[in-house]
């Protein structure tokens, strides 16, 4: 079933609402107590041409591209728009659908709070989950009771599962291709928990393999595991990604997991333990020690960086974590793309003759 | 801080200073000005604010060690700051300062070198470029204790901020203001004053100076009036021929941006304000020929002030307003001494670039009817996506609400090097022929 099959599946057979939302820090848990699947927008492949009428050519390809799905049609399946404070263009871009795209569509906006954080950030963040259940069951009608309970559980069962998976990954003991990986992560971005669930249950059901992939370990850090090209070039040099500091991979799994509680203390205090994160302006001394230690847990020979081309969070920390990786001995490589940018030969070249280096 | 520290300070403010000042008015008694032929005679006031301006960067290299300094962005309520003694500094006008001088492109260059990308915000680059090379238009800038920003301006300060604060190894201090996407709540008020009261402990503790309530509502009283007086300032602009142009108030605003919150701020726009007030009644214009009024949307491009208050004045045009100069006055009214951090926050978060495009749509609408304005100049900075983003929108809105022509200059902030020529003076050539239809 293709994701929009799959959407058009839930809406018809399930009678659950199907929410659009765009990159990338959002409380699904919130949405699914709604009874909404999240759709998530990260790169859809689509040529831009309407967006470019309201989008200049500096702006990233994330929101070019996600601006042109929606002008294309694609906002017909979902019930509402949701577009996280992730960064200027994000921001600015909601706005546009918001006021000025002629959209039916309801648009919500989510804002979290950046760091570094004070005692009111906290408070703050619960009010935003509070006002976005509210907003969502004005516009979808009451939830069932207990149904957020119910929901922070089902997130908490899959934050464990995908905790494990990239805890035995990085131990050499999934049995998962990089690209295999990526394409399983990558379908929690539409399908509902209990379907997704039992997809990694099923993968982690799988016998672990025989042996480790022969190349040297390398950690991926950016925003999405893309050109998707790369994934399956260093499945060809037998290179295993050891572990990520991807915004759509890792940085949205939380740490801790409260067991009790108020449902929406627990979705704060799992908020606030996220990886450190440049869409939430984390420092860098933390992102340079988090990234430090996935090196060193995992034995990982070297970073390549993932950067979407005019991201400017990345954009901002990249110098810094280069330097750091550097004084610790770890080398990098640093890839500069569009996320619809055909994987290249030079660009293969680059990585090959990187991988020969720290192999 | 040090007692030597204080003293060659004291000195300075006491006999350095003033010498200075000195020294460049007999070198400005040498030059007699002569009539321009596009402009109207230049303005009394501009040498109080070139002194102004000079005496500040010249005082901020002996300000470390006798007060405790503070980076701030220009957006940051710096009212607060001022009742601890912070000297403070702003980057951005740094970079506007580099920009202007055509220094911007070497000192992007030396952050690119450094691994920061081209296409990241060039104020950035430029203050970046001069944490690696010390080079600056201004000599020396004073080394920071703290760095204090506020991200009602973009997302990018805070970027930057966490960069410098990590190279400098100093305490950053944002207030965080949640983006206006439909309207401010009472949740985002009770978040950002709670973060304002917050912020006391650590400025005490950085400044070693104790928060005093009376002090602190004498400051807010004189960033209040500032504002109300530069916004005084620009609605002299609503006259015809308006006594100003934009490109001068590009420079006119550095007080408000940067001296906000002291009495030399407040005494130079009541002293700017007379003049122009004066210049009305006699009907005297900046622009000569003033027939057509336009108004500029987003930051400026300081490497390009004087060409293009030339190239503008030759065709008989005058800028007379501008989203961006406005937003130093915009929101003063919110501010209610009875309520001080509320209504601090609520003033600093609904600037412009803080509020949904809506809101700026609205803003446009009505200083366009206000200032009699005839054309709009959108500049799509590169550098600056918040202000950028959406201009596509409100430019074909505007045009269709009001039939108002406009142009899109596709170039940035400081850095000369994402800007064309040949591209701008065509676009140009274009929107002057439509405005004369």
């Amino acid at each position: 079933m293709t994701r929009k099959e799959y959407l058009q599946h839930q809406k018809t057979q399930r009678h659950r609402r199907v929410v659009g939302v765009l990159p990338a820090l959002f409380p699904r848990e919130i949405l699914w107590a709604a009874d909404a699947v999240p759709a998530e927008v990260w790169d859809p492949p689509l040529a831009v041409s309407r967006a470019g009428a309201h989008l200049q050519p500096y702006i990233c390809s994330v929101v070019r591209q996600s601006l042109e799905l929606i002008l294309s049609g694609g906002a017909d399946l979902v019930d509402a728009l949701l577009f996280p404070h992730t960064c200027d263009s994000i921001q600015n871009m909601a706005s546009v659908v918001h006021d000025y795209c002629g959209l039916d569509t309801p648009c919500l906006f989510f804002y979290h709070p950046k760091a570094p954080y004070t005692q009111h950030s906290r408070v703050y963040y619960r009010d935003q989950l509070q006002a976005l259940l509210e907003r969502l069951q004005e516009l979808f009608g009451p939830a069932e009771p207990g149904a957020l309970t119910a929901a922070v559980e089902m997130g908490q069962r899959m934050y464990r599962r995908l905790g494990e998976m990239y805890a035995r990954r990085a131990g050499g003991n999934l049995g998962l291709g990089n690209e295999e990986f990526y394409r399983v992560l990558r379908r929690g971005e539409y399908l509902h928990p209990e379907d997704f669930i039992a997809e990694l249950d099923q993968v982690l059901g799988r016998p672990a393999p025989a042996a480790a992939p022969p190349g040297p370990a390398v950690i991926l850090s950016g925003v999405v595991p893309n050109p998707p090209g790369l994934l399956s070039q260093l499945d060809r040099l037998g290179v295993a990604v050891a572990h990520d500091d991807l915004l759509m991979g890792s940085r949205r799994i939380p740490s801790r997991l409260p067991a009790e509680g108020d449902p929406l203390d627990r979705l704060t205090e799992s908020y606030f333990s996220l990886p450190p994160c440049s869409t939430r302006s984390n420092s860098l001394a933390r992102r340079a020690a988090y990234l430090g230690q996935l090196v060193e847990q995992t034995g990982a020979a070297g970073v390549i960086f993932l950067i979407v081309k005019f991201c400017e969070p990345e954009y901002f920390d990249l110098p810094n974590l280069v330097e750091e990786l550097k004084a610790r001995g770890v080398p990098s490589l640093v890839l500069d793309t569009e996320t619809n940018q055909p994987y290249d030969g030079r660009m293969a070249t680059r990585v090959e003759a990187f991988i020969e280096m720290i192999g | 801080m040090s007692f030597a520290a204080a003293m060659r300070y004291r000195f300075m403010k006491d006999l350095g200073a003033p010498a200075l000042m000195a020294a460049r008015r007999a070198m400005r008694k040498k030059r007699p000005s002569r009539p321009d032929p596009l402009f109207g005679p230049p303005l009394k006031s501009l040498a109080r604010l070139k002194e102004i301006m000079m005496r500040h960067y010249f005082l901020a290299r002996y300000a470390p060690g006798a007060h405790p300094v503070a980076w701030v962005t220009s957006g940051a309520p710096v009212e607060l700051l001022r009742v601890f003694g912070f000297y403070t500094f702003y980057p951005e006008n740094h970079g506007a300062m580099c920009g202007a001088a055509h220094m911007a492109p070497e000192l992007c260059q030396a952050a690119e070198d450094h691994g920061y990308s081209q296409d990241l915000c060039s104020y950035a680059r430029c203050d970046l470029g001069h944490y690696f090379t010390g080079k600056s238009p201004a000599g020396q800038l004073p080394k920071p204790d703290l760095l204090f920003a506020s991200n009602n301006i973009c997302q990018t300060v805070t970027y930057w901020f966490k960069a410098l604060a990590h190279y400098y190894d100093i305490p950053l201090i944002l207030f965080d203001t949640p983006f206006n996407f439909d309207q401010i709540t009472e949740s985002d008020l009770r978040y950002m004053a709670g973060q304002l009261e917050e912020m006391i402990t650590p400025l005490q503790r950085i400044s070693g100076v104790k928060f005093d309530q009376a002090k602190f509502l004498a400051s807010l009283e004189l960033g209040r009036a500032t504002s109300e007086t530069w916004g005084q300032v620009l609605q002299t602009m609503r006259h015809r021929p308006s006594p100003l142009t934009i490109f001068d108030t590009f420079f006119h605003m550095a007080p408000v941006v940067s001296l906000r919150g002291l009495p030399v701020a407040y005494d130079y726009y009541q002293t700017l304000l007379e003049e122009l007030r004066d210049r009305v009644a006699r009907g005297i214009g900046a622009v000569k020929l003033e027939r057509k009024r336009l108004m500029w949307d987003n930051i400026a491009m300081w490497y390009k002030v004087r060409d293009f208050s030339n190239l503008f004045a030759e065709h008989g045009m005058n800028f007379v307003v501008a989203t961006y100069t406005n937003a130093w006055a915009e929101t003063i009214q919110y501010l209610d001494p009875d309520d001080p951090f509320r209504s601090l926050a609520k003033t600093y978060s609904l600037v412009i670039l803080n509020n949904n495009l809506d809101h700026r749509l609205s803003l446009m609408e009505r200083l366009i009817a206000d200032y009699q304005v005839d054309g709009l100049v959108i500049h799509s900075a590169r550098s600056c996506k918040p202000y950028s983003v959406g201009q596509y929108d409100l430019k074909r809105l505007l045009m269709e609400r009001l039939a108002i022509p406009s142009v899109v200059i596709e170039a940035d902030i400081t850095d000369s090097r994402a800007y064309s020529e040949e591209q701008t003076r065509t676009r140009l050539e274009a929107f002057f022929e439509a405005l004369e239809d």
